[in-house]
């Protein structure tokens, strides 16, 4: 009850200041479609040069498949572990500690609440998108709905990942260079950059065994139509496995990180 | 029953040793060197409910690590601590729900947003009841003239506006204990004397036990009665403000008016200022009473009178004289 | 000249303030290795399911990439740093001081920083550009590395022309990170040749956000495909661009002596 409430003004709170930004954010998600776009024609074109498909994938299921990445990349930002080291430096985690809510709810519900105004700039750019492509793609209702609850759920389960690798923060100054790979990694093997069946097997079987292809690839396939109901079932499975067992990590690490600090201080 | 208490409290960090050079980072990667720094040194206080206590030292004498470890930020290396029966390094919610922590020149409001909606956040955090929420804002809008305040977005407030809001939202909850590091930071004189004015009527009407560092004496003589000094680590003083400079200065001033002054005020003492008619001097404890007497003698005197020496005076004094021990 | 000796002192102060942070060049080394990495993979990927990508071979494709890493390094080193200060500067009131010194404003605004350890990548994408150039089955005439040089300087203007003047108009609007990473978005379109977009992004692209006479023009000159019409548009729309980049300078200035009263 006390969280529930912390959490929607909490909420409310990241949605008023975003709200000052809104010509910002637009800026911002111009950016991020960008990305997108430039996979979609290039896979397209490849997909129509070569008689319609490649790896399972017709030229039509590329374009799907790129815009509803919009919606996942757009929901799915968390925070940069980055900041850790502003927040340890600067001492500004002492504020944090001395408040009687755990920081990572602070966290998540900030995000949490100012997505409706990136949702809110995302709806025309991604209509405009399907009317530029002329995906022949029909979702069905149940589709678009598991879709939008697993894009939630993904961003998550994107969320923790991120969280607890800025907590390496409180170990090292360099954490940087971890981040840098962990980005990468997530760009190769979450299907961000090419849907996973287009890369060799043994990356596919190793994308199966880490958490970034649920937070991307998981909830663009329920749209698409790439995967059925059971599919679909067996994605949230593993959504919520991941959210479970990193959550757990995260509740131990946040735990030393902290006792480290208090150790140490900064 | 004590508020906090502190018993044998002792930090010691663990410092790096770092060389400079490449080759040096490299080597310290795999074999790092660390010396140990003691911020505290097993120091005892207690402090009773309702107190205003100042808690004065130089820089790096181990008041804000004091302070964090009164707040659950840092853990003791021995000894204990204990604020409003909780340990605080175990950092349970109800302790935190109880206390506040306020820093100078730090924001805890959101930066974009009017103080407003963030003292809507404290409520939740804190569970307040609404109608003491409101009530209390209200009180606080009057109090320290927040009006016109609240409404803006923090980033368009000045420094010292900033503050106040910040205090504001630190103690909408009603702390039972409230810990002030340096509050009035760069702060202007007016603006240094409201918040002044404002904890010490808090404190009053809430109750609430206050323990606060500051480098301007101006708050420490208008708030604390008790002062503690810290000094290298070690408490060196813990008692009445006014009997500060009884211990620590061994000298009073004694300010004299005559019709004519002798022309060797040097040989009552050390001459801190001179002028026509009027001549402040500096003499040892023991001998101002027969140094009054001379002047009496000497002189026409028109007026005398002797003080203490300025408070900021004692103090810097005190820093200088209790040199640290390795 | 003037301009020269100022740019060599700027330069000079930045590299020295920079040296000093050693470390942030193996950082820097990670994040160009990883980019790196991460475009040849996704170049070895499209070769995987076909020949060519709209009519470029996989060495072309390798030439138009080191050109990226090339140009994203002059951006990233050089007029990224410079405009994101100036957008600080106008932000905090500081920009007066470049106001008040005895130099052309945007002369100085555009050469204050320099990201020494971001020139990592003028190594790589010569590599990469080399290695291409290597593979190639094609001959490269003198004139085609001349053609090659002066799209590719005359290209570079033009991005440092639009982002002059999205940066001293955007100013009043958003923040400097917002737009950095809209034009980091474009930014990466140009990974690819231009020619493969649809008309409505080449035209952005060409026209509006010039990356295709900065990257895949020069790309052009090396790989057989450059007309001379292409040189001339490519010429006479640098005039142009660095004409009205001018003006546009001029008349923000002016909005920022009046708004600073």
């Amino acid at each position: 009850m006390r969280l529930a409430n912390a959490y929607w003004v909490q909420a409310r709170l990241g949605l008023q200041a975003q709200m000052q930004y809104r010509v910002a954010s637009l800026f911002s998600i111009l950016g991020f479609i960008i990305e997108p776009v430039v996979y979609l024609v290039v896979w397209r074109t490849i997909a129509t040069a070569q008689g319609g498909a490649i790896a399972g994938y017709t030229a039509d299921e590329f374009v799907a498949y790129y815009i509803a990445w919009t919606l996942v990349r757009v929901t799915n930002i968390g925070l940069t572990p980055y900041v850790w080291d502003g927040r340890i430096q600067q001492g500004r985690i002492n504020d944090h500690l001395t408040t009687p809510l755990h920081l990572f709810h602070r966290d998540l519900a900030s995000f949490a609440g100012w997505k409706p105004v990136w949702i809110a700039w995302w709806i025309p750019l991604a209509s405009l998108l399907v009317l530029v492509f002329q995906p022949q793609i029909r979702p069905s209702l149940w589709q678009i709905l598991a879709f939008f609850g697993a894009v939630i759920t993904g961003f998550v389960l994107r969320f923790i990942v991120l969280w607890v690798l800025g907590l390496t923060a409180f170990w090292t100054t360099r954490a940087s260079a971890l981040f840098e790979i962990v980005t990468t990694a997530e760009l190769l093997l979450s299907g961000r950059l090419v849907p996973l069946e287009l890369m060799p097997p043994w990356v596919q079987t190793l994308a199966n065994w880490l958490p970034f292809k649920w937070t991307f690839q998981g909830p663009i396939e329920v749209v698409i139509g790439k995967t059925d109901a059971a599919g679909t079932a067996a994605m949230f499975g593993y959504q919520f496995l991941w959210i479970a067992a990193l959550g757990v990590l995260t509740a131990v690490v946040w735990k030393r990180a902290i006792r480290r600090y208090s150790a140490v201080g900064s | 029953m004590p508020v906090v208490s502190v018993d044998s409290l002792t930090k010691t960090f663990r410092v790096p040793v770092r060389e400079s050079g490449l080759a040096a980072s490299v080597r310290s990667l795999f074999n790092r060197e660390f010396r140990h720094v003691e911020a505290v040194k097993a120091i005892d206080f207690t402090i009773e409910p309702g107190e205003i206590v100042g808690f004065l030292g130089p820089n790096g004498a181990g008041k804000t690590t004091t302070l964090k470890m009164l707040t659950g930020l840092l853990y003791p290396t021995s000894g204990s601590a204990s604020v409003l029966d909780h340990d605080p390094s175990l950092r349970e919610r109800e302790l935190l729900k109880r206390l506040a922590l306020i820093m100078g020149n730090r924001n805890n409001l959101n930066w974009d947003l009017p103080a407003l909606d963030s003292y809507e956040l404290q409520r939740a955090i804190y569970e307040i009841p609404k109608d003491q929420y409101a009530s209390r804002v209200e009180s606080f809008v009057e109090l320290l003239d927040l009006g016109a305040l609240i409404d803006k977005p923090v980033r368009n407030l000045s420094l010292g506006e900033r503050m106040k809001v910040e205090i504001g939202g630190a103690l909408l909850h009603h702390p039972e204990v409230l810990f002030l590091d340096e509050p009035t930071l760069g702060l202007d004189v007016t603006m240094q004397q409201r918040i002044r004015t404002f904890i010490k009527e808090h404190s009053r009407k809430t109750g609430a036990t206050v323990m606060l560092t500051s480098h301007y004496m101006a708050d420490i003589v208008a708030l604390c009665e008790r002062v503690i000094v810290i000094h290298h680590g070690r408490i060196i003083y813990d008692g009445a403000l006014s009997n500060l400079a009884d211990q620590f200065a061994g000298y009073k001033t004694i300010t004299v008016t005559a019709e004519q002054l002798t022309p060797s005020m040097e040989s009552y003492g050390s001459v801190m200022s001179v002028a026509a008619q009027v001549a402040t001097v500096r003499v040892a404890r023991a001998e101002v009473s027969a140094v009054a007497r001379r002047m009496l003698q000497d002189m026409s005197v028109l007026d005398i009178s002797i003080a203490e020496p300025p408070i900021e005076d004692v103090i810097a004094d005190v820093f200088d004289s209790s040199e640290p021990e390795t | 000249m003037r301009a020269m000796r100022l740019l060599g002192t700027h330069w000079r102060i930045a590299a020295m303030n920079e040296l000093q942070y050693r470390a942030n060049f193996f950082v820097q080394l990670l994040h160009s290795g990883l980019s790196l990495v991460t475009g040849l993979i996704a170049i070895w990927l499209v070769f995987q399911y076909t020949p060519s990508l709209g009519g470029w071979s996989q060495p072309e494709l390798l030439i138009v990439m080191g050109i990226h890493i090339i140009v994203g390094a002059v951006l990233r080193s050089f007029i990224e740093p410079n405009m994101r200060r100036l957008m600080d500067d106008v932000e905090l009131g500081t920009f007066d001081y470049v106001m008040t010194k005895p130099v052309d404003p945007q002369i100085l605004a555009s050469i204050r920083e320099l990201r020494v350890w971001h020139l990592v990548d003028f190594v790589l994408g010569g590599l990469v550009l080399g290695y291409g150039m290597i593979q190639l089955s094609t001959t490269t005439s003198a004139l085609d590395v001349v053609a090659f040089g002066a799209t590719l300087l005359a290209g570079v203007l033009m991005v440092y022309c639009v982002w002059i003047m999205i940066t001293s108009t955007a100013f009043r609007v958003v923040r400097s990170q917002e737009v950095l990473n809209l034009f980091e978005g474009f930014y990466q379109t140009g990974r690819w040749p231009v020619t493969i977009y649809p008309v409505w992004l080449r035209g952005t692209l060409t026209f509006v956000i010039p990356l295709a006479f900065a990257i895949t023009v020069p790309a052009e000159a090396l790989s057989d495909r450059l007309s001379a019409a292409t040189v001339v548009l490519a010429m006479s729309f640098a005039v142009v661009i660095v004409v009205v980049s001018r003006a546009v300078w001029r008349m923000n200035l002016k909005h920022y002596s009046g708004a600073s009263a």
